[in-house]
């Protein structure tokens, strides 16, 4: 073979790897489907974003006893927020002896059975339906159950470092971290003591005013609105704990209806412990 | 192995029970009603307030000695029953009806339905089926 022949098939092959390489390149990078993770189906907004609008409810995976659902029909984790977590919720001691002394009095106590608000978990947990509207700077989440709603600012600001004035569902800033929007809060309403804070589920597992929860929101496909939620709450657990949270889309074309459980609430004076 | 069979068990165990109770948004079920203590009313529907968190609806029930006793009924909650296709006029003033629920743990008089049928047999209001 002489220099020149050589010299042409290096040439031939150097041009064949660049007519290659856009293919290549293709090959070893995601498609923006799979890069995303967001399935088929899904809109975006004009910022190119996930858009989570519509009305939503929670998955309802719970099996209904025999003979039927005997009331709404709830997921496991409206009565134990932990249900599914290997080794259960990891209280500190006071929040386990909490627990149990409330499940013993048949949870006659729930802040809900008096209709104060549930706060941030428990709107996840609950039956009811929930519509969220979103625009460039700011998520809003409008919740049936005791008609109360959320503001998630996503313009930019930091949460703060504290709240002068906390309230049951506290103060929320998210932020997109490629198609999922990472949401903090924090600023939760408490009593006088540790004990006196929300009721994260029927059991009653506590969450006290030095909690930060932060929500991942994806949308999984046109469908499906998961949310993986982390309380991180030292003060009544020994370590930040997360849960999946899985939430459909209600198709049947029924919007809101008003849950005001001050309305005509007459149970409150005949629950009864053991 | 014998732990893992005792964990499979209670995790079981624990499964089985929260698929029976029955459950409340709002409350305690096990706070207010008895699951123990199934009851069954006939009588004639007296007054209707279709609110939340509960509906509720009173009737008269006629004991076997003749005397009459007006008896409060709980229901779902009114979205939950508009979304179960029932609406205000599913149940009317002076229509006879019979209730089957669970007595309240705390008070005479008082229950909460399972379902409500009409003179005829027909279902007029149920927890039956998909609810939210």
């Amino acid at each position: 073979m002489t220099a020149r022949l050589r010299t042409s098939i290096r040439s031939f092959k150097f041009a064949v790897i660049l007519m290659l390489l856009p293919l290549l390149q293709a090959c070893s990078t995601k498609s923006p489907a799979a890069a995303t993770n967001v399935g088929a189906g899904v809109s975006r907004t004009a910022e190119g974003k996930p858009d989570f609008s519509g009305i939503w409810e929670m998955k309802k995976d719970r099996p209904c006893p025999q003979g039927g659902c005997t009331d709404n029909q709830v997921v496991n984790q409206f009565f134990d927020i932990g249900a599914g977590l290997s080794g259960g919720l990891p209280y500190q001691p006071w929040a386990k002896e909490l627990v149990k002394q409330r499940m013993e009095q048949n949870g006659k106590d729930d802040p809900s059975s008096r209709c104060i608000p549930g706060g941030l978990v428990k709107l996840h947990t609950n039956p009811f339906r929930r519509k969220i509207i979103q625009n460039s700077g700011l998520l809003v989440i409008l919740f049936e159950r005791d008609a109360t709603y959320r503001q998630i600012y996503t313009d930019g600001r930091l949460l703060p470092s504290e709240v002068d004035l906390p309230s049951f569902n506290g103060v929320s800033v998210g932020a997109w971290d490629g198609d999922t929007l990472v949401v903090q809060s924090i600023g939760f309403k408490q009593g006088d003591t540790e004990k006196d804070g929300a009721w994260l589920d029927r059991n009653g597992s506590p969450l006290t005013g030095a909690a930060k929860i932060t929500e991942r929101f994806r949308r999984v496909d046109h469908g499906n609105l998961e949310v993986m939620l982390t309380v991180n709450d030292p003060k009544a657990y020994t370590a930040p704990w997360t849960i999946k949270l899985n939430q459909v889309l209600a198709t049947d074309g029924q919007d809101l209806l008003d849950y005001n459980c001050t309305e005509n609430e007459r149970d409150a004076v005949h629950l009864v412990g053991k | 192995m014998t732990l893992r069979l005792l964990r499979n068990f209670v995790y079981s165990f624990t499964v089985l029970l929260l698929m029976e109770l029955p459950s409340l948004a709002h409350h305690s079920f096990a706070a207010e009603y008895d699951a123990s203590k199934p009851v069954t009313l006939k009588g004639v529907i007296a007054r209707v307030e279709w609110t939340n968190p509960h509906i509720r609806f009173y009737m008269d029930v006629k004991s076997p000695d003749g005397k009459t006793a007006r008896w409060e009924i709980s229901g779902p909650s009114v979205n939950a029953l508009t979304r179960n296709g029932a609406k205000k006029d599913s149940l009317k003033i002076g229509e006879a009806i019979t209730v089957e629920g669970f007595l309240a743990r705390d008070v005479k008089n008082l229950a909460n339905m399972k379902i409500v049928k009409s003179a005829d047999g027909r279902i007029l209001l149920d927890r039956i089926g998909d609810q939210q």
